[in-house]
């Protein structure tokens, strides 16, 4: 008994029903991913899946298309965010903390409701239902996680180095380009790691906001990992995202680093 | 000079800006029903029957024919699509539908001569009224949702506050001319400054409008009990009636109620495991640290579509059947970290010797978690708790995956399942609705609180 008392009494141990709840859980799973790509229905080891993603034109299609719009979409939620992000940072404006609640409240609604109901004005205005609701719609339900972390790291700046930057001759053009972007980049990284990966892996959304018309690489996946017979060709699928999710991880992890 | 700068700040433009968004609301109001118009192309019936699913059935909408220059619209039930021997369309014009041959030569008249007798095209137009519907019947229409004037009211009110920011200029501009050197440069500082907070302003709740746009109209459509969004047929409550008295869909009432226990299950395990875990981390060596904050970083890494497939894969090689079981284990599984998180600044906070202090004064390890740290861990595992308590109900990917085939559905499942037959649950809108004004008082509440602490 005295010794069940002292290994608990040693705090280290606490974290231990979370690791092996993590290994179970969250490791175990992904180790799967891989095991089902390589191997065929009966569970014999197979390279075929892959052979089969290479020369199957629609899933790359799909990859590549799906690639772009993520790219677009956090593209344009930079543009549109960082000078909000920039704006409510600035030191005369009075009501920051209300500005980034407001821009947080809506995602306290469901996303799905929420791009019903985007998809329903867009019927209203009477624009067409195609790549530009996608991207509308995509924008919209991410661009509070491009404003969030860069309005935080302009926030904490420090703002006599623009003051600094100004005192020494530079216009407000230069100071900043020279001083507060390069100062804020941690927070873009964030913002684009952010839109990117939940962009990438959409799958929802993307049936709602264009009735079906366009199919993203999610979607793709869904469909596959959902028919048995598939499952490993999904498997296959899930593993090329998860290498993409990787990747960007690491690009923004490097970057931020640096 | 304070008056002044006052003009176009922040709190005169919630002025401009809260009529903006209630004038949007209110003509939502007055744009009465959906209406479709009805082209020359194939049956509208048919064309109808593709748009509405039949759970629309009693619902009314506007239907516009359009023929050459002339239209007559007609609110209708829906039904009349529905019924087992659909209705010719041209039937529902009883009033205004009477095909004669006399008809059909009045507008061919009308046609060739409406140039010359415009004295006489009221009538021409109401007899033509007559064969037109004809056409639609023997040719071929095409439904389409015709543009609501909300387009036109966008376009309008852009044009309006260009015209009105322009005239202001112009007006300054003119003032101007006639101060003297000085007074012209403060008043040219004046408006630099003045003139970047009034853009960068309206910039900021242009964002806003355009972000709460979606969020309104469901909010508005909440009071009618229309079951097309964006249809009004009155002011009504008795969807809010509805969801409180349960009468709502059934499938909705149980995804609301698995929805709120998935939640409070996963947000309670996650903060007792990711509290444990905290304790557990905050005390290790620095490399198994570093190893099990990376192991703790991956499932929010992960997207939503990853995490729930690979739970997928996992449930279906351990042959688990899957359901409200796998459902909250998976909620865990991304919860935690944000736990973890949230728990781990509040320990760097405390004094690390007060635990090991307790103990050697003869309290047992769990009396001193009790007594000792939860007290000072206390707001970080709220605050975790409140953030597992979002990301559950929030969530949708990782439900999807592992909520096997057994009926079990969240309301995000349940509402892209019904979004996915092409109609939503209405009940759906008195409930958001009411979800969003909670977390609106929420916020002003803590807001005011805020301030109140910082101007102590």
């Amino acid at each position: 008994m005295s010794k069940v008392l002292q290994i608990f009494s040693s705090r280290r141990t606490w974290a231990w029903p979370y690791v092996a709840f993590m290994a179970m859980f969250v490791v175990l799973p992904l180790i799967l991913v891989g095991v089902y790509a390589f191997t065929d229905i009966n569970g014999d080891f197979t390279i075929r899946n892959f052979a089969k993603f290479f020369t199957h034109s629609e899933a790359i299609q799909t990859f590549l298309y799906s690639v772009m719009i993520a790219v677009f979409n956090t593209a344009i939620c930079l543009l549109i965010g960082y000078p909000a992000a920039y704006i409510m940072a600035q030191e005369d404006f009075k009501t920051p903390k209300v500005m980034a609640m407001l821009f947080i409240l809506p995602m306290w609604i469901n996303f799905l409701l929420r791009t019903v109901a985007t998809v329903e004005l867009f019927n209203m205005c009477g624009l067409p239902l195609g790549e530009g609701a996608l991207l509308f719609g995509l924008c919209y339900d991410y661009l509070p996680f491009m404003i969030y972390p860069i309005y935080n790291t302009l926030q904490k700046m420090d703002n006599s180095l623009v003051e600094a930057a100004q005192d020494l001759g530079a216009n407000r053009w230069q100071s900043f380009w020279k001083v507060i972007v390069p100062l804020s980049m941690p927070g873009v990284y964030s913002g684009i790691v952010m839109v990117f990966m939940p962009t990438v892996s959409t799958f929802a959304i993307a049936e709602l906001l264009t009735h079906n018309n366009i199919k993203l690489f999610g979607s793709l996946i869904q469909d596959y990992i959902t028919t048995t017979d598939l499952l490993n060709y999904g498997a296959v699928l899930s593993l090329v995202l998860l290498i993409i999710i990787g990747l960007t991880s690491f690009f923004g992890d490097h970057e931020e680093r640096e | 000079m304070r008056k002044n700068r006052n003009i176009l700040d922040i709190t005169r433009l919630r002025y401009i800006a809260i009529p903006i968004v209630l004038f949007l609301s209110l003509s939502c109001f007055a744009q009465s029903n959906v209406t479709y118009e009805l082209k020359v192309g194939t049956t509208g019936e048919n064309a109808l029957l593709a748009e509405f699913p039949e759970s629309y059935a009693g619902e009314k909408i506007n239907i516009r024919i359009q023929y050459s220059e002339v239209s007559i619209q007609n609110s209708e039930s829906l039904d009349f699509i529905f019924a087992d021997k659909p209705q010719p369309l041209a039937d529902r014009f009883d009033s205004i539908y009477s095909y004669t041959d006399e008809a059909q030569v009045a507008w061919t008249v009308w046609q060739s001569k409406k140039e010359i007798k415009n004295r006489n095209r009221r009538v021409m137009a109401q007899n033509a009224y007559k064969t037109f519907d004809g056409y639609v019947r023997m040719h071929t229409a095409e439904a389409q949702r015709s543009r609501g004037w909300i387009w036109w009211l966008f376009a309008g009110l852009l044009l309006v506050g260009t015209a009105l920011y322009g005239g202001w200029i112009f007006y300054e501009r003119r003032k101007e001319k006639s101060l003297t050197a000085v007074e012209q440069e403060t008043l040219r500082r004046k408006r630099m400054g003045l003139r970047r907070h009034y853009g960068s302003q309206l910039y900021l709740w242009l964002l806003l409008i355009i972000l709460y746009a979606p969020i309104a109209l469901i909010a508005v459509f909440s009071f009618t009990k229309s079951k097309i969004l964006g249809n009004w047929t009155g002011f009504s409550m008795d969807l809010y009636v509805n969801l409180f008295t349960g009468k709502a869909d059934a499938g909705l009432n149980s995804a609301i109620w698995y929805t709120v226990v998935i939640a409070l299950v996963a947000a309670v395990v996650s903060t007792i495991l990711g509290t444990l875990a905290a304790i557990g981390i905050y005390n290790m060596r620095a490399r198994s640290r570093k190893a099990v904050s990376l192991l703790n970083s991956v499932p929010m890494i992960n997207p939503d579509i990853i995490t729930g497939i690979s739970l997928f894969l996992l449930f279906v090689a351990l042959g688990m059947s899957q359901g409200l079981a796998t459902v909250c284990i998976a909620h865990v599984v991304f919860c935690t970290p944000y736990v973890v998180l949230s728990v781990l600044p509040r320990l760097s906070r405390m004094n690390p010797n007060t635990y090991e202090a307790a103990l050697d004064l003869g309290a047992t390890p769990a009396q001193a978690l009790r007594m000792v740290m939860l007290p000072e861990l206390w707001p970080g595992m709220l605050s975790g708790f409140i953030l597992a308590l979002t990301l559950s109900v929030d969530d949708f990917g990782v439900t999807f995956f592992t909520k096997g085939s057994g009926g079990l559905e969240t309301l995000s499942t349940f509402i892209y399942s019904d979004a996915r037959k092409g109609g939503l649950t209405p009940e759906l809108r008195p409930l958001f609705t009411i979800i969003l004004l909670v977390m609106l008082i929420a916020l002003i509440v803590i807001n005011i609180r805020n301030t109140k602490q910082e101007e102590k």
